[in-house]
């Protein structure tokens, strides 16, 4: 083809061929660039998948400790609870603080180390630089430093497993005053500190990139719905993450130096002692709890925005290509993410209708609240017509696409039920609110990221993942999570507090059991469906086909680089012309066409440039 | 393995307050409406998959969409959405706005340490003494004033309460610790105990009793446990109880103006001047 292509080619081979060849030190600093502290963005990418992938394990081992406890109180945790040691178990059951570190620690690694590093992280690393045609990130380095405090906020946050005390446990939200004292908390604290930065400096770098670096030719609306959402979730998490900062090194200072900001006046201790507390006996104010929790959520609603948006974006994109049609209505998706993203900054008291701050406030914020379900609406819509009159493909990505929105629509309707403050009063802390969550969180966010997972899977790699374990995998997970999480809407209007050890301490609770025992035994058979994608992720590593270049016979610009991009990503100039969903198009006799075929080679190039391997 | 059923309300505990009823029949609303836009979702998802799949022969169209149609999907919801918030905001005020308490016939305050309810009855004179958090000890958790004579009587309980029926009862919330959720499934209310701020609460309960009072807020490793009872009573019942409550109460005080000594020491109510210079 190109000159330029054939130089990248051969020199890409010589690397190799020195690689082979070379002495052993030179070797090893390489390894350690290419593979460790990389700055590219695709391996970055890996990193961010794979660390995500780990904890995605560990806070599901978390979760089916928290569903055996709840289903069966009192009784050893299966094959694991004789290993655990006596402070956490007793006789193999789980210990109320236990119980209380597990509710905590699931949730905390599953936002934090989960869904937030693989959406912000390992998508908008992998996709932002290819989807807009350009060689790397904008600050390589910052986006280096920005994957490794996940690892290091990580095992601080669980290092607190270690320390005396245990680690944290006063939730994912942990509020003071349970979290102004104890060194699990402290851990947390600082490993938040950090994880939110990652995501600050990954923020202002996906900014800086698609600002910067697009490909010629590509204006802002030729971005892939996938870039828009990372672009605008950046937005968010520039703007938002600080004040999660700001919050948590507040609460740093009450617990290292009692300064008293969340700790009222003559505050006594679980053990009736008093609260150290600078603002202590005989001031007349002291600090206030309560404050803690704005500063607390108005960060983590727009997180939750952080962590569904740039899903939202991936979807788009699968439904697109799978259906072989455009977007219904591109520009209002995009005006929806910014609406959404707008509108998140005004909704966080619709998590503290409880917390006695004036009703009025309330009333605004049920208003502000109950309004942001209409852009989710009208995401929902355009999906729907994206693939009316569509020629839909049933590949593993587009049925996690698929599964996104038919579990998403339930996600989006319990919260109108909790925006509603008198309907939040009963249901608030139940486990409505835990369906409600994994419901956005998991049929929602994860599903979106099993999408993308797959889709990408052969750009990433250079190989095709099993389509059959594919399906497989879908289909199990699928059933398994609405028959999990939808049985807990029913407990939760029946009461059913969250977070707690052992629910039969209520008369009121203990026809439950038996729903609860249904929900345990489906989150095992889901958690156990995930080793499948673990497995087909590996074996397809190694044994999968080599993948095309552009398997999904997609339009968007990642599927020009080469099979297997290497550092700089594409052989070839880039330049855009035209939207990135032109599907089915006139001016084609395929059914897509790329955004970097040159007009006037449209029927000639196409088939070289989009299917050669 | 248990019964399923289309109607949520099932799954309620019985609703034995004034406005239970109303909260049952809003949620319901909400409930039937969100049916209704998830079936049409789910339908049309479902449709569109099947008549829409990929076969020999079947195509896709070329289209990017439709302004009107986008305005209406857009207007629909809105409309919808906004009435059905302006018209839940009727509920909130009922039991939030503090212009909507009704007076109060029964007044106590409550506070949650961790893992007890306790709450504080006015005593014989029928009125709550006065309270400051800086008395506040391990022995004096409401931190009643220890020289307000109306505070001498004032019974304090934990775990179980006694209320009448049929009364509007505002309950005066806090916590001495850390959050806790004052949470009674059957009356339909909950309501974070925080410390360091006093909230209002009110319910009228309709129905005589024993009901649950659960604590709804993470508050530590016992929090599980965090239980109490209600005792809703007849007017006479509830007056035979508090009569005898009264009358060990004045018991223990004639016993300690006998003996002095035996009295717990109270605290010096430090002097406003410190207040500013101590710190
Ligand atoms: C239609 C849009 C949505 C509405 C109206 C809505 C509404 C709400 C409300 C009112 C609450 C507070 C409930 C309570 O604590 O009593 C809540 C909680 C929550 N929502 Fe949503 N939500 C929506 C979408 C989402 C999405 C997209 C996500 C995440 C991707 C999400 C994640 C969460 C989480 C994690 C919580 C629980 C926080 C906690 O632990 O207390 N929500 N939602
Ligand atoms: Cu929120
Ligand atoms: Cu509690």
């Amino acid at each position: 083809m190109s000159a330029v292509a054939t130089h990248l080619e051969q020199g890409h081979a010589a690397t190799h061929d020195a690689h082979a060849h070379h002495d052993h030190a030179h070797h090893s600093v390489s390894f350690i660039r290419k593979y460790i502290f990389s700055t590219d963005h695709k391996q970055i990418a890996k990193q961010f998948l794979t660390s995500s992938l780990f904890f995605l394990l560990v806070g599901g081992a978390f979760a089916l400790f928290i569903r055996w406890q709840i289903a069966y109180p009192g009784e050893p945790i299966p094959v694991v609870g004789k290993w655990l040691p006596d402070t956490l178990v007793s006789s193999g059951a789980v210990q109320p603080g236990f119980y209380t570190q597990l509710v905590t620690m699931h949730a905390t690694v599953m936002i934090f180390f989960v869904i937030i590093p693989m959406a912000t992280g390992a998508f908008a690393n992998f996709c932002i630089p290819l989807m807009i045609g350009t060689d790397d990130m904008a600050m390589p380095t910052i986006n280096m430093i920005s994957f490794w405090l996940v690892p290091v906020a990580g095992l601080t946050i669980m290092s607190g497993f270690f320390v005396e005390g245990g680690t944290a446990a006063a939730g994912w939200t942990n509020y003071p005053p349970l979290s102004a004292s104890g060194t699990g908390h402290m851990l947390w604290v600082i490993g938040i500190f950090l994880v939110g930065f990652s995501s600050i400096l990954g923020g202002m770098n996906y900014l800086a990139t698609v600002l910067n670096k697009r490909a010629k030719g590509m204006r802002m609306f030729d971005l892939p719905l996938t870039v828009w959402a990372l672009f605008i979730t950046s937005v968010l998490q520039v703007l938002g993450t600080p004040v999660l900062a700001s919050a948590a090194s507040l609460l740093f200072v009450d617990q290292v130096f009692h300064a008293g900001i969340f700790i009222p006046e003559n505050l006594l201790t679980p053990t009736g002692g008093l609260f150290p507390s600078g603002a202590n006996v005989g001031s007349g104010g002291g600090g206030q709890p309560v404050l803690f929790q704005h500063l607390f959520w108005f960060y983590s609603h727009p997180a939750v925005y952080i962590m569904i948006l740039p899903i939202m974006g991936v979807v788009s994109d699968v439904l697109a290509t799978f259906a072989r049609k455009a977007i219904f209505g591109y520009k209002a998706m995009v005006f929806a993410v910014m609406a959404i993203a707008f509108l998140g900054f005004v909704v966080w008291g619709h998590h503290m209708f409880l917390s006695g701050m004036s009703p009025l406030l309330g009333t605004t914020f049920m208003l502000s609240t109950i309004v942001i379900a209409v852009p989710s609406s009208i995401k929902i819509f355009n999906w729907l017509g994206t693939i009316w009159k569509g020629n839909i493909h049933f590949t593993t990505p587009n049925l996690n696409a698929l599964g996104f929105i038919s579990t998403f629509v339930c996600g989006g309707l319990s919260g109108v039920f909790m925006a509603i403050g008198p309907i939040d009063v009963y249901i608030h802390d139940t486990y409505f609110i835990v369906a409600h969550i994994h419901y956005v969180l998991f049929g929602g966010a994860l599903f979106g990221i099993f999408a993308g997972i797959y889709y990408w899977y052969p750009k990433m790699f250079g190989k095709m993942y099993n389509e059959t374990l594919g399906k497989f995998h879908f289909a199990l997970t699928f059933i398994t999570f609405n028959l999990c999480f939808f049985p807990m809407h029913m407990i939760g209007v029946g009461g059913h507090m969250r977070r707690i050890h052992d629910p039969y301490v209520y008369e009121f609770l203990k026809p439950f059991q038996p729903i609860n025992q249904f929900i345990t035994i489906f989150a095992i058979l889901m958690g156990f469906s995930q080793l499948i994608l673990i497995f087909n992720f590996l074996w397809s590593l190694k044994f999968g086909r080599p993948a095309p270049r552009n398997p999904w016979r997609a339009n968007t610009l990642e599927w020009a680089a080469p099979a297997h991009p290497g550092h700089g990503n594409f052989d070839r100039d880039i330049t855009v012309y035209r939207g990135p969903y032109e599907f089915a198009s006139p001016e084609s006799k395929r059914d897509y066409l790329p955004q970097w075929i040159r007009p006037a080679h449209i029927e000639k190039e196409e088939v070289v440039a989009a299917e050669k391997h | 393995m248990f019964d399923f059923s289309w109607n949520m309300l099932t799954y309620f505990p019985p609703g034995i307050s004034t406005y239970s009823k109303a909260l049952d029949d809003l949620f319901i609303l909400v409930y039937w409406i969100s049916v209704a836009i998830f079936l049409l979702v789910q339908i049309t998802l479902v449709t569109f998959i099947f008549k829409y799949r990929t076969r020999p022969g079947h195509k896709s169209i070329y289209y990017h969409g439709n302004n009107v149609v986008e305005f209406i999907w857009t207007l629909a919801p809105t409309v919808l959405f906004a009435g059905l918030g302006l018209y839940s905001d009727e509920m909130w005020k009922v039991m939030k706005y503090s212009s909507r308490v009704p007076s109060p016939d029964v007044e106590i305050d409550v506070v949650g340490q961790a893992f007890n309810w306790h709450a504080r009855y006015p005593g014989a004179d029928g009125i709550l003494g006065k309270r400051h958090a800086r008395y506040r000890t391990a022995q004096n958790l409401f931190g009643i004033d220890p020289t307000d004579p109306k505070g001498k009587d004032d019974i304090v309980l934990t775990g179980e309460f006694n209320l009448p029926m049929n009364k509007n009862i505002v309950v005066h919330l806090s916590s001495v610790d850390v959050l806790h959720s004052y949470f009674l499934p059957n009356f339909r209310i909950k309501q974070d105990a925080v410390p360091g701020s006093w909230i209002d609460v009110w319910f009228n309960g309709t129905k005589a009793g024993k009901y649950e009072l659960a604590c709804a807020e993470l508050c530590g490793s016992g929090h599980y446990a965090m239980r109490g009872v209600l005792n809703l009573q007849s007017d006479a019942d509830f007056a035979v109880w508090m009569d005898a409550k009264n009358a060990a109460k004045k018991a223990v005080l004639a016993a300690e103006a006998a003996n002095p000594q035996a009295a717990a020491p109270v605290p010096a109510a430090p002097v406003a001047a410190e207040h500013g210079s101590s710190h």
